[in-house]
């Protein structure tokens, strides 16, 4: 089992127009006055400035791949079909972490309760996304350390509370990430708190 | 080899190199898990055997197989110890291989590079690694493959810039051997976010020998990579692509290009200005036959290189040059005069630093000059920390301004980027001190006419050091384009003719001498009342005399109208787009150029249609004065409007935040409305129905749920909401209390959405009658309808379902 590595101040690159399909924006549809998008482009950049980002990894040698059981080097069991299938063929997992901080949890509470739901809710759908690219830049990092070594990554990941890999196997890889020491909590539904926080697994196949 | 002679390699030809070792090492037996190091050293002459294939197949410099023999890496197999040695030993056989190739033309040697790469580990401030600690790391490295006679050194496949700084740097502080430097690229960055002209530029600048890609992805991908760093380039690129992207076959990883396919990018690459190519990943001496076949024949790409003036963060370039935008230097992170700045640096607060620098750039500042002189505080670490704290708020790069010598050097050398030194005088301890360090760390500086002497009061005896200290700085290789002349302003209220003598010196930079100028803009005000016009007016002087930059207050507005409007003027801001920008900002921030808003509404209806808050209030204002009555403008203009809003959402012709800008705006217009509603009838006829609205208990997500919350009261909902992680018991006992119509719940997560029916179960048990209506991420129709509650996948939704749900329970039928 490798250590936990940790990747902080990231500033990952995304895809904005995630974010505004967070929030609803049609391309073909949607009109976007110039004062609006001007307005959202300013709260994307202030959702990036107020996330204090941070990424983790460890990789994990697989012990046995039965479907719909996953399990790890040290006993771990993680199930669910489709968790299987990416999982099939590989010979370790990656499993990763990312996190906003809390401060942008404090921003988005204090705009709700100011009434300035509007900015509220932009900040809130770019902050998902740019936490959520942390984890495509941990991807990329681990994928190029292991293509000198005749390596590959799978190129999806899965989170916990997607699809049959059930939420509560959250409990599992936030211990083996040992979330609590990135100041991560999780209550009794398996929720991380602050909110813009987020596990993943991987898999790692080739010589 | 000299640096000299390494530059000639390049002189009418394309450079061989070679391909990939890892693949060919797998194949020769090396098992998986081992260090491939330890086994090539134990296992030499299967090394052998392959690096002769690629001396056969044409590769002029090979690269020692030691790209993961630096100590951080060589731990994860308990090897760190042994690294001198490895690196040594596999210099030497690779040396010894090339040496002995004899089917090389008599004078035509064979290379050797010795191979650096990444520790594995990420440099802070990123990862856990200290930049000396990356220094060191190297050195170990290096010093093994200089025992083992190398004749250069290759530092590949590297994602952080700082990290090619770190072994760049090691490797100059050993020997005077050249160094060629590849990154590698995701798409068109690194995934530390540099481009490559900004590691080109870093790279150079440091005292890389050639620049450029290895990795990455195919070929394909390459030639735009080498294509946008050519017209900056004063050293030879390097080309050195992965065979197409990998896969998995049969349990191992193959790469999809074959030897020709890979082979026939080569014209492109040369085109795009490569002066060597080779093969990464994936390719064998197969495929670097095929290369040399075809580059026969191929020369490099005569280029003419123009001077440039560039500085660079690590992750952007900024040009200065006359025919560009004025490069405004913000001014503010120098705590000179400035208290709270002051304070900041003595209690190490690096936030305040940080949004400075968010605020100059936001601003329009391009580069930032930044200083620590706090009389005791360790400038040193205080210049550094605040040299950091810039590079992770922005992307600006910055002037390093210290006098301290041993603070420039500790700024220099972390910052991942090509910086300004602010300031080289002509005073001996200055050119003996601070240009060397300059020289060593690659940066740019701005020239101070002043010496031992004092400060010259004439143009003519300024430009007399200018040129001195020009003379002086040619000997250490720097050019007119490494330099920012500073005019030198004095404050006019002492001596009048200093601005004069300024505007001279500049003119002269800019016609006879040809180098950029800048200016430290407020000093010539000093002491004197309505110091901005003063400022403006002398920028304004000195821009139409070629002033390219100058060091001012970004924040101050009427200054940047004026850098505007020069530049609109000197035709460097085509269209004057810049400038028609600058001005259209009608009613927000007055320091922040902005979109044209359009012009004000003309009514309540289309102030809410527009999510205009402000005028919605105001023009509710001024409808009740003209003695409209209120229910009027609720049922005429009020209700009509968030009905539209509401439309246009669902036809998504609005996104999200203009539907809640709408349901906002018409919250302002109510809270004018709605104390007049009561007096006139007592009945607001905002009561549609009372809702109670919770997150279940383990939920703590909200933000949906108070969208909803919000548009039902818009849409004149009585709403009770209860928060969020809420017990069943309190949403039936405020659902009791109130006589609530509507039971709203939302839950995110799979592990709280089971709360809805425990909710529901309650609710009969208590007898209570109302409906239920669930959301969130994880709920589904079917889910709700499984214990017979109603749902609603978006909050205009909801309230059409709350609408719905009203209407039946008052007249039986379900619309």
């Amino acid at each position: 089992m490798h250590e936990i590595k940790v990747m902080k101040n990231l500033k990952p690159a995304y895809d904005k127009n995630l974010i505004y399909a967070r929030l609803g924006y049609d391309k073909t549809r949607t009109g976007l006055p110039p004062h609006v998008h001007e307005e959202a482009e300013r709260l994307i950049k202030k959702a990036e400035n107020t996330l204090s980002l941070v990424g983790a990894y460890r990789i994990m040698d697989i012990a046995e791949t039965s479907p719909p059981r996953v399990v790890l080097e040290d006993g771990t069991i993680l199930s669910g079909i489709k968790l299987a299938e990416l999982m099939k063929g590989c010979s370790q997992a990656l499993i990763m972490l990312a996190t906003g901080g809390g401060k942008i949890m404090e921003l988005i509470g204090r705009l709700q309760e100011e009434g300035r739901m509007s900015e509220a809710v932009v900040i809130d759908a770019a902050a998902s996304e740019i936490t959520d690219s942390v984890l495509d830049m941990v991807m990329l990092h681990v994928s190029q350390l292991l293509r000198s070594k005749g390596k590959i990554l799978t190129q999806r990941r899965f989170s916990p509370g997607y699809g049959d890999f059930d939420i509560l196997q959250q409990k599992e890889l936030y211990r083996l990430m040992d979330g609590e020491a990135f100041g991560i909590s999780m209550n009794e539904a398996c929720m991380l708190l602050p909110e813009k926080s987020v596990l993943a697994i991987a898999g790692i196949s080739g010589i | 080899m000299t640096k000299k002679d390494f530059r000639k390699l390049f002189n009418n030809r394309i450079v061989l190199l070679d391909g990939g070792m890892g693949t060919l090492l797998q194949e020769a037996g090396m098992p998986g898990g081992v260090c491939p190091e330890k086994w090539s050293s134990q296992n030499r002459d299967l090394v052998i055997d392959i690096q002769k294939s690629y001396i056969e197949a044409g590769s002029d410099i090979i690269y020692t197989p030691t790209f993961g023999a630096n100590p951080i890496k060589l731990t994860e197999y308990a090897l760190s110890g042994e690294a001198f040695e490895l690196n040594r030993i596999l210099a030497e056989t690779s040396c010894y291989i090339a040496s002995g190739a004899t089917s090389r033309p008599a004078g035509k040697k064979v290379l050797v590079a010795g191979d650096i790469s990444s520790c594995g580990n990420l440099l802070e401030p990123f990862g856990s690694v200290g930049f000396e600690e990356a220094v060191e790391n190297v050195k170990a490295q290096a010093r093994g493959l200089l025992a083992g006679g190398v004749d250069l050194f290759v530092i590949e496949t590297i994602m952080d810039l700082q990290e090619a700084r770190a072994a760049l740097i090691a490797i100059k502080e050993l020997c005077d051997l050249p160094v060629m430097v590849t990154m590698t690229y995701e798409g068109n960055r690194t995934l530390m976010g540099s481009d490559p002209v900004s590691a080109l530029v870093t790279l150079q600048s440091l005292g890389a020998d050639a620049v450029g890609c290895n990795c990455s992805g195919g070929p394909a991908e390459m030639v735009d990579l080498i294509r946008q760093m050519k017209p900056y380039a004063k050293v030879p690129l390097i080309a050195k692509p992965n065979a197409g992207k990998p896969r998995l076959e049969n349990g191992r990883t193959v790469f999809d290009m074959d030897p020709e396919s890979f082979a026939s990018y080569a014209e492109a690459l040369v085109e795009a200005g490569s002066n060597a190519l080779g093969g990464c990943c994936g390719t064998t001496p197969e495929y670097i036959k095929k290369l040399k076949e075809a580059v026969t024949g191929l020369k490099p790409v005569k280029h003419e290189r123009k001077p440039y003036s560039l500085v660079c963060s690590n992750r952007r370039t900024v040009e200065i040059h006359e025919t560009l935008p004025f490069a405004v230097i913000g001014e503010r992170l120098n705590p000179t005069g400035k208290k709270a700045l002051k304070e900041a640096l003595v209690n190490r607060d690096m936030d305040y630093v940080s949004d400075l620098a968010r605020e100059q750039v936001e601003a329009g500042a391009v580069l930032l000059d930044v200083n620590a002189g706090v009389p005791g505080i360790n400038e040193k670490e205080t210049l550094a920390s605040m040299v950091m704290a810039v590079c992770n708020a922005v992307d600006t790069p910055i002037l390093v301004d210290t006098s301290n010598a041993e603070a420039l050097e500790q700024a220099l050398r972390i910052y991942p980027g090509r910086a300004v030194v602010n300031s080289v005088s002509g005073e001996k301890e200055k050119i003996e001190k601070i240009l060397p360090l300059a020289q060593k760390y690659g940066a740019m500086f701005v020239l101070l006419p002043v010496d031992d002497n004092g400060v010259p009061e004439t143009a003519e005896e300024r430009i007399e050091i200018i040129k001195d200290v020009y003379k002086k700085a040619k000997k250490l290789g720097f050019t007119r384009e490494d330099i920012l002349v500073d005019g030198l302003v004095m404050t006019i209220a002492s001596k009048p003719e200093s601005a004069v003598e300024t505007l001279k010196v500049i003119s002269w930079c800019k016609k006879r001498f040809r180098a950029n100028t800048t200016i430290g803009l407020s000093n010539v005000s000093f002491g004197l009342p309505s110091r901005e016009q003063i400022n403006s007016s002398f920028l304004s002087m000195a821009i139409a005399c070629g002033l390219t930059t100058a060091i001012l207050n970004p924040n101050n507005r009427q200054i940047m109208q004026n850098v505007k409007a020069c530049d609109a003027l000197a035709a460097r801001d085509k269209s004057a787009l810049a400038y028609i920008g600058l001005f259209s900002d009608q009613a927000g921030n007055p320091d922040k150029p902005a979109q044209p808003l359009p012009k004000g509404p003309k009514s309540i209806y289309e102030a809410v249609i527009n999510g205009d808050a402000a005028s919605a209030a105001e023009l509710a204002r001024q409808v009740l004065i003209t003695g409209k009555p209120p229910r009027l403008i609720m049922d005429d203009e009020l209700i009509p409007a968030i009905k539209k809003v509401g439309e246009l959402y669902e036809d998504k012709k609005y996104f999200l935040p203009q539907l809640i800008k709408g349901a906002e705006a018409m919250e302002k217009a109510m809270e004018v409305i709605l104390p007049e509603l009561e007096k006139d009838s007592g009945n607001t006829g905002m009561n549609k129905g009372t809702i109670v609205i919770a997150t279940v208990r383990g939920d703590v997500h909200d933000i949906g749920k108070n969208i909803v919350a919000m548009l039902l009261r818009n849409y004149g909902f009585n709403v009770i909401d209860l928060g969020k992680d809420v017990e069943a018991s309190r949403i039936i006992d405020a659902a009791k209390a109130n006589n609530a119509d509507i039971i709203a719940l939302s839950a995110l997560m799979t592990t709280t959405m089971n709360q809805m029916p425990k909710v529901m179960s309650v609710m009969k048990e208590e007898g209570l009658t109302c409906d239920m209506m669930v959301g969130g991420a994880a709920v589904d129709s079917r889910f709700a309808g499984s214990f017979g509650a109603h749902y609603a996948n978006d909050a205009y939704k909801a309230v059409k379902l709350a609408e719905r749900l009203i209407n039946q329970s008052k007249t039986g039928v379900d619309l």
